[in-house]
């Protein structure tokens, strides 16, 4: 790994994790529900985008940095994007306020819908190459 | 605003750039990405804590922008877990179930890790606010 990787994964992580904050805000003044509708749209679109562009331009799962796409794009840009610890969390606060059923439902949900998202980018990369 | 744009985007370039230097200690495990595992678990942990001090009032608004919205959204990833497990998933029968516990790792030890985050913060996970009375 380069100092020129660390640059892209930095870079990357920093707009990403602004889109992330903004997709959220727009989220949370359009919805009101009880939903953490603006982490799941964020994690359903991030998992979208990298099953499409790691299979449009082949790249390994494994292969996270040496150009500026699988540094810069997918491990910075799509890793800051996305994000685990806030979906974890929305969880948590679902576990207090409406019960552990809906939190397990919130997590599992993201979880086959994100892997559904992901098929679907990698299918579509696939029709097209 | 502008505070707040640019203490995300630091907070997230550390985050990412951390993320990555986490995933190059992580012993390499063939056929299951501990890598990404780990880095998710140790995101979970802080953000519960830094939610926690900032519900307390010991983290200021913006310290928690930087540090929870900023660095550990930028740590953890869902993209990398959810497209690691699928194409495990589609490498064979028995890389198949090993995606699944994977997954199922990543979201049971999360949340117990998350809580534990809140509960060292001195904030179990209060409920929904009650009515004021009177």
């Amino acid at each position: 790994m380069t100092a020129l990787d660390v640059m892209w994964v930095g870079l990357g992580g920093g707009i990403g994790s602004l889109l992330r904050w903004w997709v959220g805000h727009v989220t949370g003044r359009v919805y009101h529900g009880s939903f953490p509708l603006g982490t799941f749209l964020i994690n359903i679109t991030g998992a979208f985008i990298i099953g499409y562009l790691s299979e449009l331009f082949s790249v390994d799962w494994r292969d996270r940095y040496g150009a500026a796409l699988n540094s810069g794009v997918l491990t910075g840009f799509l890793g800051g994007y996305t994000t685990f610890s806030s979906m974890e969390l929305d969880a948590a606060k679902l576990n207090g306020s409406k019960g552990a059923g809906y939190a397990t439902y919130y997590l599992v949900l993201s979880t086959i819908i994100g892997l559904i998202a992901a098929w679907c980018g990698f299918a579509l990369a696939r029709l097209q190459g | 605003m502008i505070n707040a744009i640019i203490l995300v985007f630091a907070g997230g370039a550390l985050g990412a750039m951390l993320r990555e230097f986490i995933m190059l200690m992580v012993p390499h495990v063939e056929g299951f990405p501990l890598d990404i595992l780990v880095a998710n678990l140790i995101a979970a942990f802080l953000l519960g804590l830094v939610t926690a001090l900032h519900k307390r009032a010991v983290l200021n608004g913006d310290v928690n922008s930087m540090l929870g919205t900023g660095v550990m959204g930028g740590l953890s990833t869902f993209s990398s877990m959810v497209y690691g497990a699928l194409i495990l998933m589609m490498t064979s029968t028995s890389d198949l179930t090993v995606a699944i516990l994977y997954l199922l790792a990543n979201l049971i030890l999360g949340y117990i890790v998350v809580i534990l985050g809140l509960k060292l913060g001195g904030d179990g996970v209060t409920p929904a606010p009650r009515p004021r009375i009177g």
